[in-house]
């Protein structure tokens, strides 16, 4: 079990925190209201305009900040109690994003659901999200782990298809964009004053649900054995907690982290109890919420209204969870959750592989050669037409072939180094860290070549993985130290990308565009370049596999054979880190393949590090190849970015995958 | 390359495998061992005994070099152990920790094929050479009726022998076993110790191993080495430790002694 240790004495109780949270942001709003206020007082009674904004937007957008904070704090709590794992929350867990999704797809498709219920919608995009992390993270005894890395996965599913469609809908859904940001500003006192009975009832069910909360604690044999339906209190409470989060999103969209580290700070600061537990979560959660919004307010100035606050809590929230990892104690096991055995293997011969070889030679020439026509029709091109357009289709498809393969090889050894079978390099946090390049940049100079993106991608995917790696030294590199500071990273890089392109500005659509992984402005000399990287990794990778082979066997066997274990870990760390990086100026951040490809090669009886290397560079690509294929195809004359194609069927395809086990 | 029976025999016999002076650890200053002083002896079987918690799989896996000791130095034929590099280290050390992994995807001949690491490395060929020891291994632990099968598919026990089929593959002058009879039932006991004491006669290897039934330590190893919070307490001969006073000092508990009656070893048995 894990358990965030809580340090007696060390900081003061619980209501000091609070009070001190609260007086910061008291501060802050004084500060940007002093001036409106005497002016206020000094005026005749009457009509003023000031007078209007204080009553109408900056109250409400205050009492929303401590709603929606108190809320977030107690479904983080709730969480973290229930599922007896420091690292839930609404964010982690996916439910948020779940929520998000749900409230775009009726803006767009069904509107008049909008109009039977926000919440309703809300509710059951959220309460749809939790149930699959649920049903991901049961197969795994709901350890901390896995909860966190499927909500992650369910996370970035939503946003994909989120990205999706803000690209195909820019011009309606520019509001979305910013409001899914979990925007506080208000204009009435409408949203607060339709938030706080709900939060108060789901507030009085929390309340009620505290004693036998209390002795879940003990453990589910000692519980059961006092008489508490552990099962069903679980539900209860779980479903009190999406309820919570479901309501705020539904409000005010997706406010990052609060849920995570209110529950956190209350614990850290000497809560002991379930009840003071959720109370004081509560009461600092709202608290921080409202310091938040003060400091993005008094930091924006007039642009306070189009940054949203949700997104800022994010980026200051993710290196605080960085930082608590370390408390985290990462019970080392030796064994991997007992995956399901394959009796089938397939042992690799020269005919395979040439079978192999010839299935994905066939495959990329049916990529090149059947398309749609001018008038939309499916078509075979024309021999005469070879030399017009086969140079656009050629560059698209090798670098997806190459950007696939090299993310099955990072996936792979990701997955056999940390004996975690949902490592991904989209895990890892090194997509994103490109993205924070490539976005840096573009705020720098207007319209950067397709040179100066690579650059700076590949800078931002270094910086990202020297800190993972940098992180995880001190930790003496364990595996899930690895992997929780590549998501707490990836959080961080998502949220700054968020902030920057919710200010309304042109580039955020050339973000998102190279965020969702196209390879439509691919040149041959990039392809050529990308078709080298691949090579040389793939060969890299599957000359160490033995690395790989013995590394699984757990770090004492390992190192008892002579394998140093520092040395390995870093080259093959560095390996995925590279294969990532270089993968993810082709597709983008978002693709599932660096999860589909290991997972697809063991399915197929590959088990050994090196058959599965290989097989895994093969279907990588091959699936990249059909991504990309069908991206440029499926909705003629519009294109759909070969990333987010892989990633919309990828996932559901991985979590069938898991759940047959 | 290195090599400890060499040395023994140019010392004529004397060179103690591994020694230790002056050896502590501690864990965020609790200590787990205070000064322990201990030569283990070449071509000879060594039980470390001692109650839950004594410090016998630490003391281990400082051996193992798995960890660094806190202050003391530990020697291996003569040379201080950080000046081995890891492979050369291997080939002459092999270690079995307490827990063995599933080794998920693997066969048992492919997972004893792993023992071969040290001697060919991460690019070197897997000769005919390699693929004899590992028969050979396969056959000396009687595990080849499982050989082609899954680990992840074997029961605890067999499980145990795969890996120390690894371990015989890694051909190794000195194996340091961490409980491998945990998961065993008595009779797979009596016949790995059985074998370990037949491998370290015919071959000459040298092996510690940490026990829990004094009686089996008693009745395979030529020497016992008993712990207790992380200082030795009595070492000697199983005739020297299977005493009551003995074995009171070490586990705490009354127990008494008389000899087997046919083998002439002494048995304990608590009152």
């Amino acid at each position: 079990m894990t358990a965030i240790a809580a340090a007696p004495g060390r900081l003061a109780g619980p209501p000091l925190v609070t009070i001190i949270i609260a007086l910061a942001a008291a501060a802050f709003a004084v500060l940007r209201l002093e001036p409106e206020l005497v002016a206020i007082s000094q005026q005749a009674p009457g009509y003023d305009i000031r007078q209007v904004v204080l009553l109408y937007s900056t109250l409400p957008r205050m009492a929303t900040a401590l709603l929606a904070g108190a809320a977030l704090g107690l479904s983080g709590s709730l969480f973290q109690q229930v599922l007896r794992n420091p690292l839930a929350s609404p964010t982690t867990l996916g439910v948020s994003a779940g929520a998000n999704l749900s409230l775009a797809l009726a803006t767009l498709y069904m509107p008049g659901l909008l109009g039977f219920g926000r919440d309703l919608v809300a509710l059951a995009g959220s309460a749809i999200a939790a149930g699959l992390v649920f049903l991901l993270g049961a197969r795994r005894g709901f350890s901390p782990f896995s909860l966190v890395l499927s909500g992650l996965i369910i996370s970035l599913w939503c946003g994909a298809l989120s990205a999706v469609l803000v690209m195909l809908n820019d011009r309606w859904l520019a509001s979305l964009f910013i409001w899914g940001a979990g925007s506080l500003s208000q204009q009435s006192w409408v949203i607060p004053l339709s938030l706080l009975p709900k939060v108060a009832m789901a507030g009085l069910l929390a309340w009620l649900i505290v004693r036998p909360l209390g002795l879940v604690e003990l453990g589910e044999a000692g519980a059961t054995a006092l008489g508490v339906d552990t099962a069903r209190l679980r539900l209860l409470a779980i479903i009190v907690a999406v309820a919570l989060a479901a309501f705020v999103t539904s409000a005010v969209g997706v406010i990052g982290f609060i849920g995570l580290v209110a529950p956190i700070i209350a614990r850290l600061s000497g809560a002991r109890r379930s009840g003071s537990v959720l109370l004081w979560s509560a009461l600092i959660g709202a608290a921080l919420l409202w310091l938040a919004d003060g400091v993005v307010q008094y930091l924006a100035g007039a642009f306070s209204d189009f940054l949203p606050t949700g997104a800022v809590t994010a980026v200051f929230g993710s290196p605080l969870l960085l930082l608590l990892l370390h408390r985290l104690k990462v019970r080392h096991r030796v064994l991997p959750e007992q995956g399901r055995i394959l009796s089938r293997r397939l042992q690799a011969s020269p005919g395979l592989t040439l079978a192999a070889i010839a299935g994905l030679a066939l495959l990329v020439a049916a990529a090149l050669l059947v398309g749609r026509a001018a008038d939309g029709d499916w078509a075979l091109l024309q021999p005469d037409l070879y030399i017009d357009i086969l140079p656009l289709r050629f560059p698209r498809v090798l670098g997806a072939l190459s950007a696939g393969a090299m993310l099955a090889i990072a996936g792979t050894i990701l997955q056999r180094l940390t004996g975690n079978e949902m490592a991904s390099p989209e895990v890892l946090g090194i997509g994103a860290g490109a993205t924070i390049g490539v976005t840096v940049t573009i705020f720098i100079v207007a319209s950067p070549g397709f040179g100066l993106q690579i650059t700076s991608a590949a800078a931002g995917a270094l910086a990202v993985l020297g800190l993972v790696v940098g992180f995880a030294l001190r930790g003496g590199l364990l595996p899930e130290r690895v992997l929780l500071a590549g998501i707490a990273l990836s959080a961080m890089v998502d949220a700054v990308v968020g902030v920057l392109s919710s200010t309304g500005d042109p580039r955020a659509m050339f973000l998102l565009r190279w965020m969702s992984g196209s390879t439509y402005g691919m040149e041959t000399s990039t392809a050529l370049a990308v078709v080298a990287a691949a090579i040389v990794l793939v060969t890299a990778a599957a000359s160490a596999h033995r690395w790989l082979d013995i590394l699984p066997l757990g770090p004492a066997p390992a190192a008892g054979l002579g394998l140093s274990l520092p040395r390995s870990r870093l080259f093959l760390f560095a390996l995925a880190g590279l294969a990532s990086a270089a993968a993810t100026l082709c597709v983008g951040p978002l693709s599932f393949i660096g999860l589909m490809g290991p997972h697809l090669a063991r399915e197929c009886g590959l088990l050994r590090a090196r058959p599965q290397i290989l097989g895994a560079a093969l279907l990588g690509g091959g699936l990249m190849v059909v991504a990309d294929w069908l991206g440029r195809t499926i909705i003629f004359p519009y294109q759909i970015p070969a990333g987010l194609v892989s990633a919309l069927v990828g996932a559901p395809f991985l979590m069938l995958l898991m759940r047959r086990k | 390359m290195y090599s400890l029976k060499a040395e023994v025999e140019q010392t004529g016999g004397a060179a103690k495998a591994f020694s230790l002076s002056g050896i502590s650890f501690s864990v965020e200053h609790r200590g787990l061992l205070k000064n322990v002083n201990i030569a283990f002896g070449a071509g000879e079987i060594s039980a470390l005994v001692g109650h839950n918690g004594s410090g016998k799989s630490t003391l281990l896996k400082l051996l193992a070099r798995q960890m660094i000791p806190s202050s003391g130095e530990i020697r291996f034929g003569g040379h201080k152990l950080s000046e081995f590099d890891q492979r050369t280290f291997a080939r002459s050390v092999a270690y079995l920790p307490q827990e063995v992994s599933a080794a998920p995807g693997m066969t048992v001949r492919e997972l004893v094929a792993c023992g071969r690491y040290p001697w060919h490395g991460a690019l070197g060929r897997f000769t005919a050479g390699d693929s004899a020891k590992v028969e050979e291994a396969l056959a000396l632990t009687h595990v080849e009726s499982f050989a082609d099968r899954l680990v992840e598919t074997l029961s605890g026990g067999e499980r145990q022998r795969a890996w120390i089929a690894m371990l015989m593959a890694q051909d190794a002058e000195y194996l340091l076993l961490d409980e491998p009879t945990s998961a065993l039932d008595i009779a797979h006991q009596i016949e790995l110790l059985g074998l370990i004491q037949r491998l370290s006669r015919e071959k000459g290897l040298s092996v510690v191993i940490v026990l829990h039934d004094i009686n089996m330590a008693a009745r395979f190893c030529d020497r016992i080495y008993a712990l207790k919070a992380g200082a030795v307490v009595a070492e000697g001969r199983a005739a020297d430790i299977l005493r009551c006073e003995v074995l009171e000092r070490i586990y705490g508990v009354r127990m008494e002694v008389m000899p087997h009656p046919h083998l002439g070893i002494p048995l304990a048995y608590v009152c």
